[in-house]
């Protein structure tokens, strides 16, 4: 068996081990993912599913398409220069040195932190991904854009490896057709060298009955710094585990998320940050409009080790119910074993000031447009975050799509 | 503060004195718990057979129980069979002769506390002097109990409250904090020997602090104290409880539970300076503090206030929480806590809005230095029929020393469009900068820690009646010594 397979069988002995995460399980306490239990098999993987035309067309971008987790060269459109490749195809053509590097894309330890049943299932079934290796100094002209189109079940899992001063733009998109009651299940493992640079969006607009599982990983080392931007808008099952850990000294990470749901919908996305160094910067800023019988989560936990001296971290998480029957849960955690940080939090549970709803009405909106206006700027504040222009109008766009009023604003938005 | 060997010895001594020990009519009972021991307190407590019932209950669902673990705090475990469950009064050998027997490092904290001698010999339990005390404070008392007769009050030791006033104890007992509650509390409710009972009646207001008082009462109280403070409509009650000398205390183990009843338009003010043994410098000894605190705002505009200063214990589990049930009902919180050496604390507040129009205010200060580990557990949830409910949680941590930890789990859980909460933490160390604006005006590194501290706690510390912020912030200042620079 070769390094690969063996990490994959271990996995999935992992996976039998641990099994599905329950709510005795305090990570897993306000999510109940006992209704996945019938959609952890990928099955047929590969069964048609058109992506034509789908997704940011209009984004000036290296492309990369995977339909039901499996990679579609055709749609797709890679540099020459650049090692980009699927990982399936990575993964027939090594051996060796080379296969037992890349046997650690597949490792999965049940000691890490936020590691669950569905993570180790990940690295056992995963049929495709994104092998992406900047070499050092390089710089990624374009932003790689990586659209997901599913189904069916899926499980798809992403390599990103930034060599030292490399700087990159990814955005992966995941988008369903149809209304299946499927499963995806997604894993994007990033490590930042010395001084390299990413922004990383994820943008999960999957289908109303579709489950969407994720876990992104990174690992940072000196001065290096890493964007994360993640969207919440689809799916009826949410959660993301993402995991940074800033290894050494001056390396910096930003951490936004923005989640605008309705119906029944169920978002959870748990964020570790562990200061490994000293002279460290995390920045956390989520924010969740709730609307329906949607139920938010968030939970955002900083861990300073051991001497991280001159840590500086912030966190700020603002929650805005728009409905008496949506819910929210939220938990800003610190864990210092360290004396010289500087260390913040803070959360928030509100409506709409009624001040600023008094003064646009006077200045003749309506009240649902004056809502719907001040609900978009809460939320356009964590988008304002992202460089791309284009990904972040497209982002607006289905974000406000998704505002009950959203056509009497049309006007006013231009 | 009482050496290990002090502490080793007392224990040993206990465990000698128990193998004869038999005779129920006797101070101790053997160690061990099982029906007869819990049979056995009740009968010395001359207990009706309902009270009886309760407590046979409780333990027999604590059998099926498990100790908690979810805290951040690391210990070995208790072994329940290995503690005495009634001691009371401490035998009269127990104690040092005289205050030369008395550790001097106790004294000296004695001292800079500014405690007369007379009451130095009372805390530090020196046997023949504490027989005296409670003369002088049986007089003391009375005058207190014809005052607070006249007004209506009752207050009285719990176990005379389960003789004297069956109906009240019976309709409020476990109310709050039932029987089930968590594993300590289920202990407690099976063996709990003493603590006090409150009744403010209807429109009351207390005319004088139920503190002083509680100083003798509290005196050679068991391990597992039960308080319970009910105030009927309209009244007014403010509570102290605890002292803020050191307790020279054998036990190991201290599960206490406190239940308020707030009816309408009550008020409670509960303010708590605890203070136990910490254990010495390597976290050899000290006591386990497992305290279920809890109040139940049952009426419309029921008001209730937790302040606490924690500085001593060497593992403290504690969580004094509101249920806000009646309408437009108030919960505050206000809390230093100091971990200093190997202490470890896990402690917070649960506020559970119920009502509408319900307000919520938590103010959490901790203090952590050399190897402590402390962390703030706090949970808001706003219910589905909590219209309006605002909640205000600020908690922040302050580092001294480099091997200490500070940690938050805040729970936040909002069911309601209406409410508003706003959460705000943070931790940091002393500021340089502060530091060299206090030592450039001159004043030593050790003072201007300490006002900085000071200016630190402020907001918990303006809660407490006058004379005991006072003594409070001499406290913090000696827990902190040592342990600046």
């Amino acid at each position: 068996m070769n390094p690969v397979e063996q990490a994959r069988q271990d996995a999935l002995s992992l996976f039998k081990e641990l099994g599905l995460p329950n709510k005795c399980n305090e990570d897993w306490k306000y999510t109940d993912v006992s209704r996945l239990e019938g959609l952890l098999d990928i099955g047929g993987v590969g069964a048609d599913v058109h992506s034509e035309g789908l997704g940011m067309v209009d984004l000036d971008a290296y492309r990369m398409v995977f339909a039901n987790g499996v990679f579609d060269a055709a749609q797709s459109n890679l540099p020459d220069a650049v090692e980009i490749v699927s990982l399936a195809a990575l993964e027939a053509s090594v051996s060796g040195e080379e296969s037992k590097a890349l046997a650690k894309l597949f490792h999965v330890s049940g000691n890490e932190p936020l590691v669950n049943g569905l993570t180790a299932l990940n690295a056992a079934i995963a049929s495709d991904g994104a092998a992406v290796c900047l070499a050092d100094n390089s710089v990624l002209d374009k932003p790689l854009y990586i659209l997901h189109v599913s189904n069916q079940n899926n499980a798809i899992r992403h390599g990103l490896m930034l060599g030292e001063n490399a700087q990159a733009q990814v955005i992966e998109h995941f988008i369903s057709v149809g209304e299946e009651n499927a499963l995806s299940n997604c894993v994007t493992a990033v490590i930042l060298k010395n001084g390299a640079s990413l922004e990383h969006s994820r943008l999960q607009q999957e289908g109303k009955k579709q489950a969407h599982v994720a876990r992104v990983e990174v690992k940072q080392f000196r001065d290096s710094s890493y964007t994360f931007h993640g969207i919440e808008l689809g799916a009826s099952l949410s959660r993301t585990d993402l995991v940074v850990s800033l290894s050494e000294p001056g390396a910096s990470c930003e951490l936004n998320g923005l989640f605008v749901l309705d119906g029944r919908q169920h978002v959870d996305h748990h964020t570790r940050i562990d200061h490994q160094a000293p002279h460290c910067v995390s920045r956390e800023n989520y924010r969740t409009v709730l609307d329906g019988r949607s139920h938010g989560v968030f939970n955002g936990k900083v861990v300073v080790h051991k001497g991280a001296i001159k840590t500086d971290s912030s966190q700020s998480n603002g929650n805005l119910l728009l409905s008496n029957h949506a819910q929210i849960d939220t938990k800003p955690e610190l864990e210092i074993y360290n004396d010289d940080v500087k260390c913040a939090h803070g959360a928030t549970v509100g409506q709409l000031d009624d001040k600023q709803l008094f003064y646009l009405r006077s200045r003749g909106i309506c009240e649902e447009a004056a809502q719907e206006l001040l609900v978009f700027a809460f939320a356009d504040e964590i988008l304002a975050a992202m460089s791309n222009q284009v990904v972040r109008s497209y982002v607006e766009k289905a974000a406000f799509a998704k505002l009950p009023h959203a056509s009497d604003l049309d006007g006013l938005m231009g | 503060m009482a050496s290990n060997e002090e502490i080793q010895e007392q224990l040993g001594k206990r465990e000698y004195e128990a193998g004869f020990v038999t005779d129920i009519e006797s101070d101790t009972l053997p160690p061990g718990l099982n029906e007869d021991v819990i049979r056995h307190i009740s009968a010395i407590k001359q207990e009706p057979e309902w009270m009886l019932n309760w407590r046979l209950e409780a333990y027999r669902h604590w059998l099926t129980m498990k100790e908690p673990t979810w805290a951040a705090v690391d210990y070995t475990p208790t072994d329940y069979q290995a503690i005495s469950y009634y001691s009371a009064p401490k035998s009269k050998d127990d104690g040092p002769e005289s205050l030369d027997e008395v550790d001097p490092k106790l004294l000296e904290t004695y001292e800079k506390l500014g405690i007369p001698l007379r009451e130095q010999e009372f805390l530090a339990g020196v046997t023949n002097v504490a027989v005296d005390a409670v003369f002088d404070s049986v007089s003391v008392a009375t005058t207190f109990k014809s005052k607070l007769t006249e007004a209506g009050v009752i207050f009285c030791p719990i176990s005379e409250a389960i003789r004297d006033y069956p109906e009240l104890v019976k309709q409020y007992l476990g109310s709050v904090v039932p029987q089930k509650d968590n594993f300590f509390a289920a202990l407690n409710c099976a063996v709990f020997t003493d603590g006090s009972f409150v009744y403010i009646p209807k429109g009351v207001r207390c005319p004088m602090e139920l503190s002083t008082y509680f100083r003798i009462n509290a005196l050679n109280t068991g391990q597992f104290e039960r308080t319970l403070i009910i105030a009927d409509e309209g009244a007014y009650v403010s509570y102290l409880e605890g002292c803020t000398a050191p307790m020279r205390d054998e036990n190991q183990l201290h599960a206490a539970v406190v239940e308020l009843v707030i009816l309408d338009d009550a008020e409670i003010k509960y303010a708590t300076v605890q203070n136990w043994y910490p254990g010495d410098e390597n976290g050899v000894g000290g006591i386990y503090n497992f305290v279920t605190k809890r109040a139940d705002c049952r009426g419309d505009r029921a008001k209730v206030s937790w302040t606490q200063v924690e500085t001593g214990s060497a593992i403290t589990w504690k969580y004094p929480s509101c249920i806000l049930q009646g309408d437009e009902s108030v919960g505050k919180f206000f809390s230093v806590a100091v971990t200093t050496n190997c202490q470890q604390a896990d402690t917070g507040t649960k506020m559970i809005h119920l009502g509408k129009n319900t307000k919520s205010t938590i103010i959490s200060k901790g203090i952590s230095a050399g190897r402590a580990q402390q962390s703030y557990r706090g949970l808001v949830r706003m219910g589905k029929n909590a219209e309006n409910a605002r909640n205000y949680t600020q908690c922040d941590s302050l580092l001294l020393g480099d091997a200490c930890g500070a940690h938050t789990f805040p729970y936040v859980e909002v069911k309601n469009a209406t409410a508003t909460l706003e959460h705000e933490a943070t931790t940091s160390k002393i500021g340089d900068e502060q530091l060299f604006y206090c030592q450039q005006r001159g004043l030593s590194e050790e003072d201007a820690v300490n006002m900085i501290v000071n200016g630190f706690c402020k907001d918990v510390f303006d809660e407490l009646p006058m004379e005991f912020a006072v003594e409070a912030n001499r406290l913090i200042e000696i827990s902190l010594e040592g342990s600046v620079g």
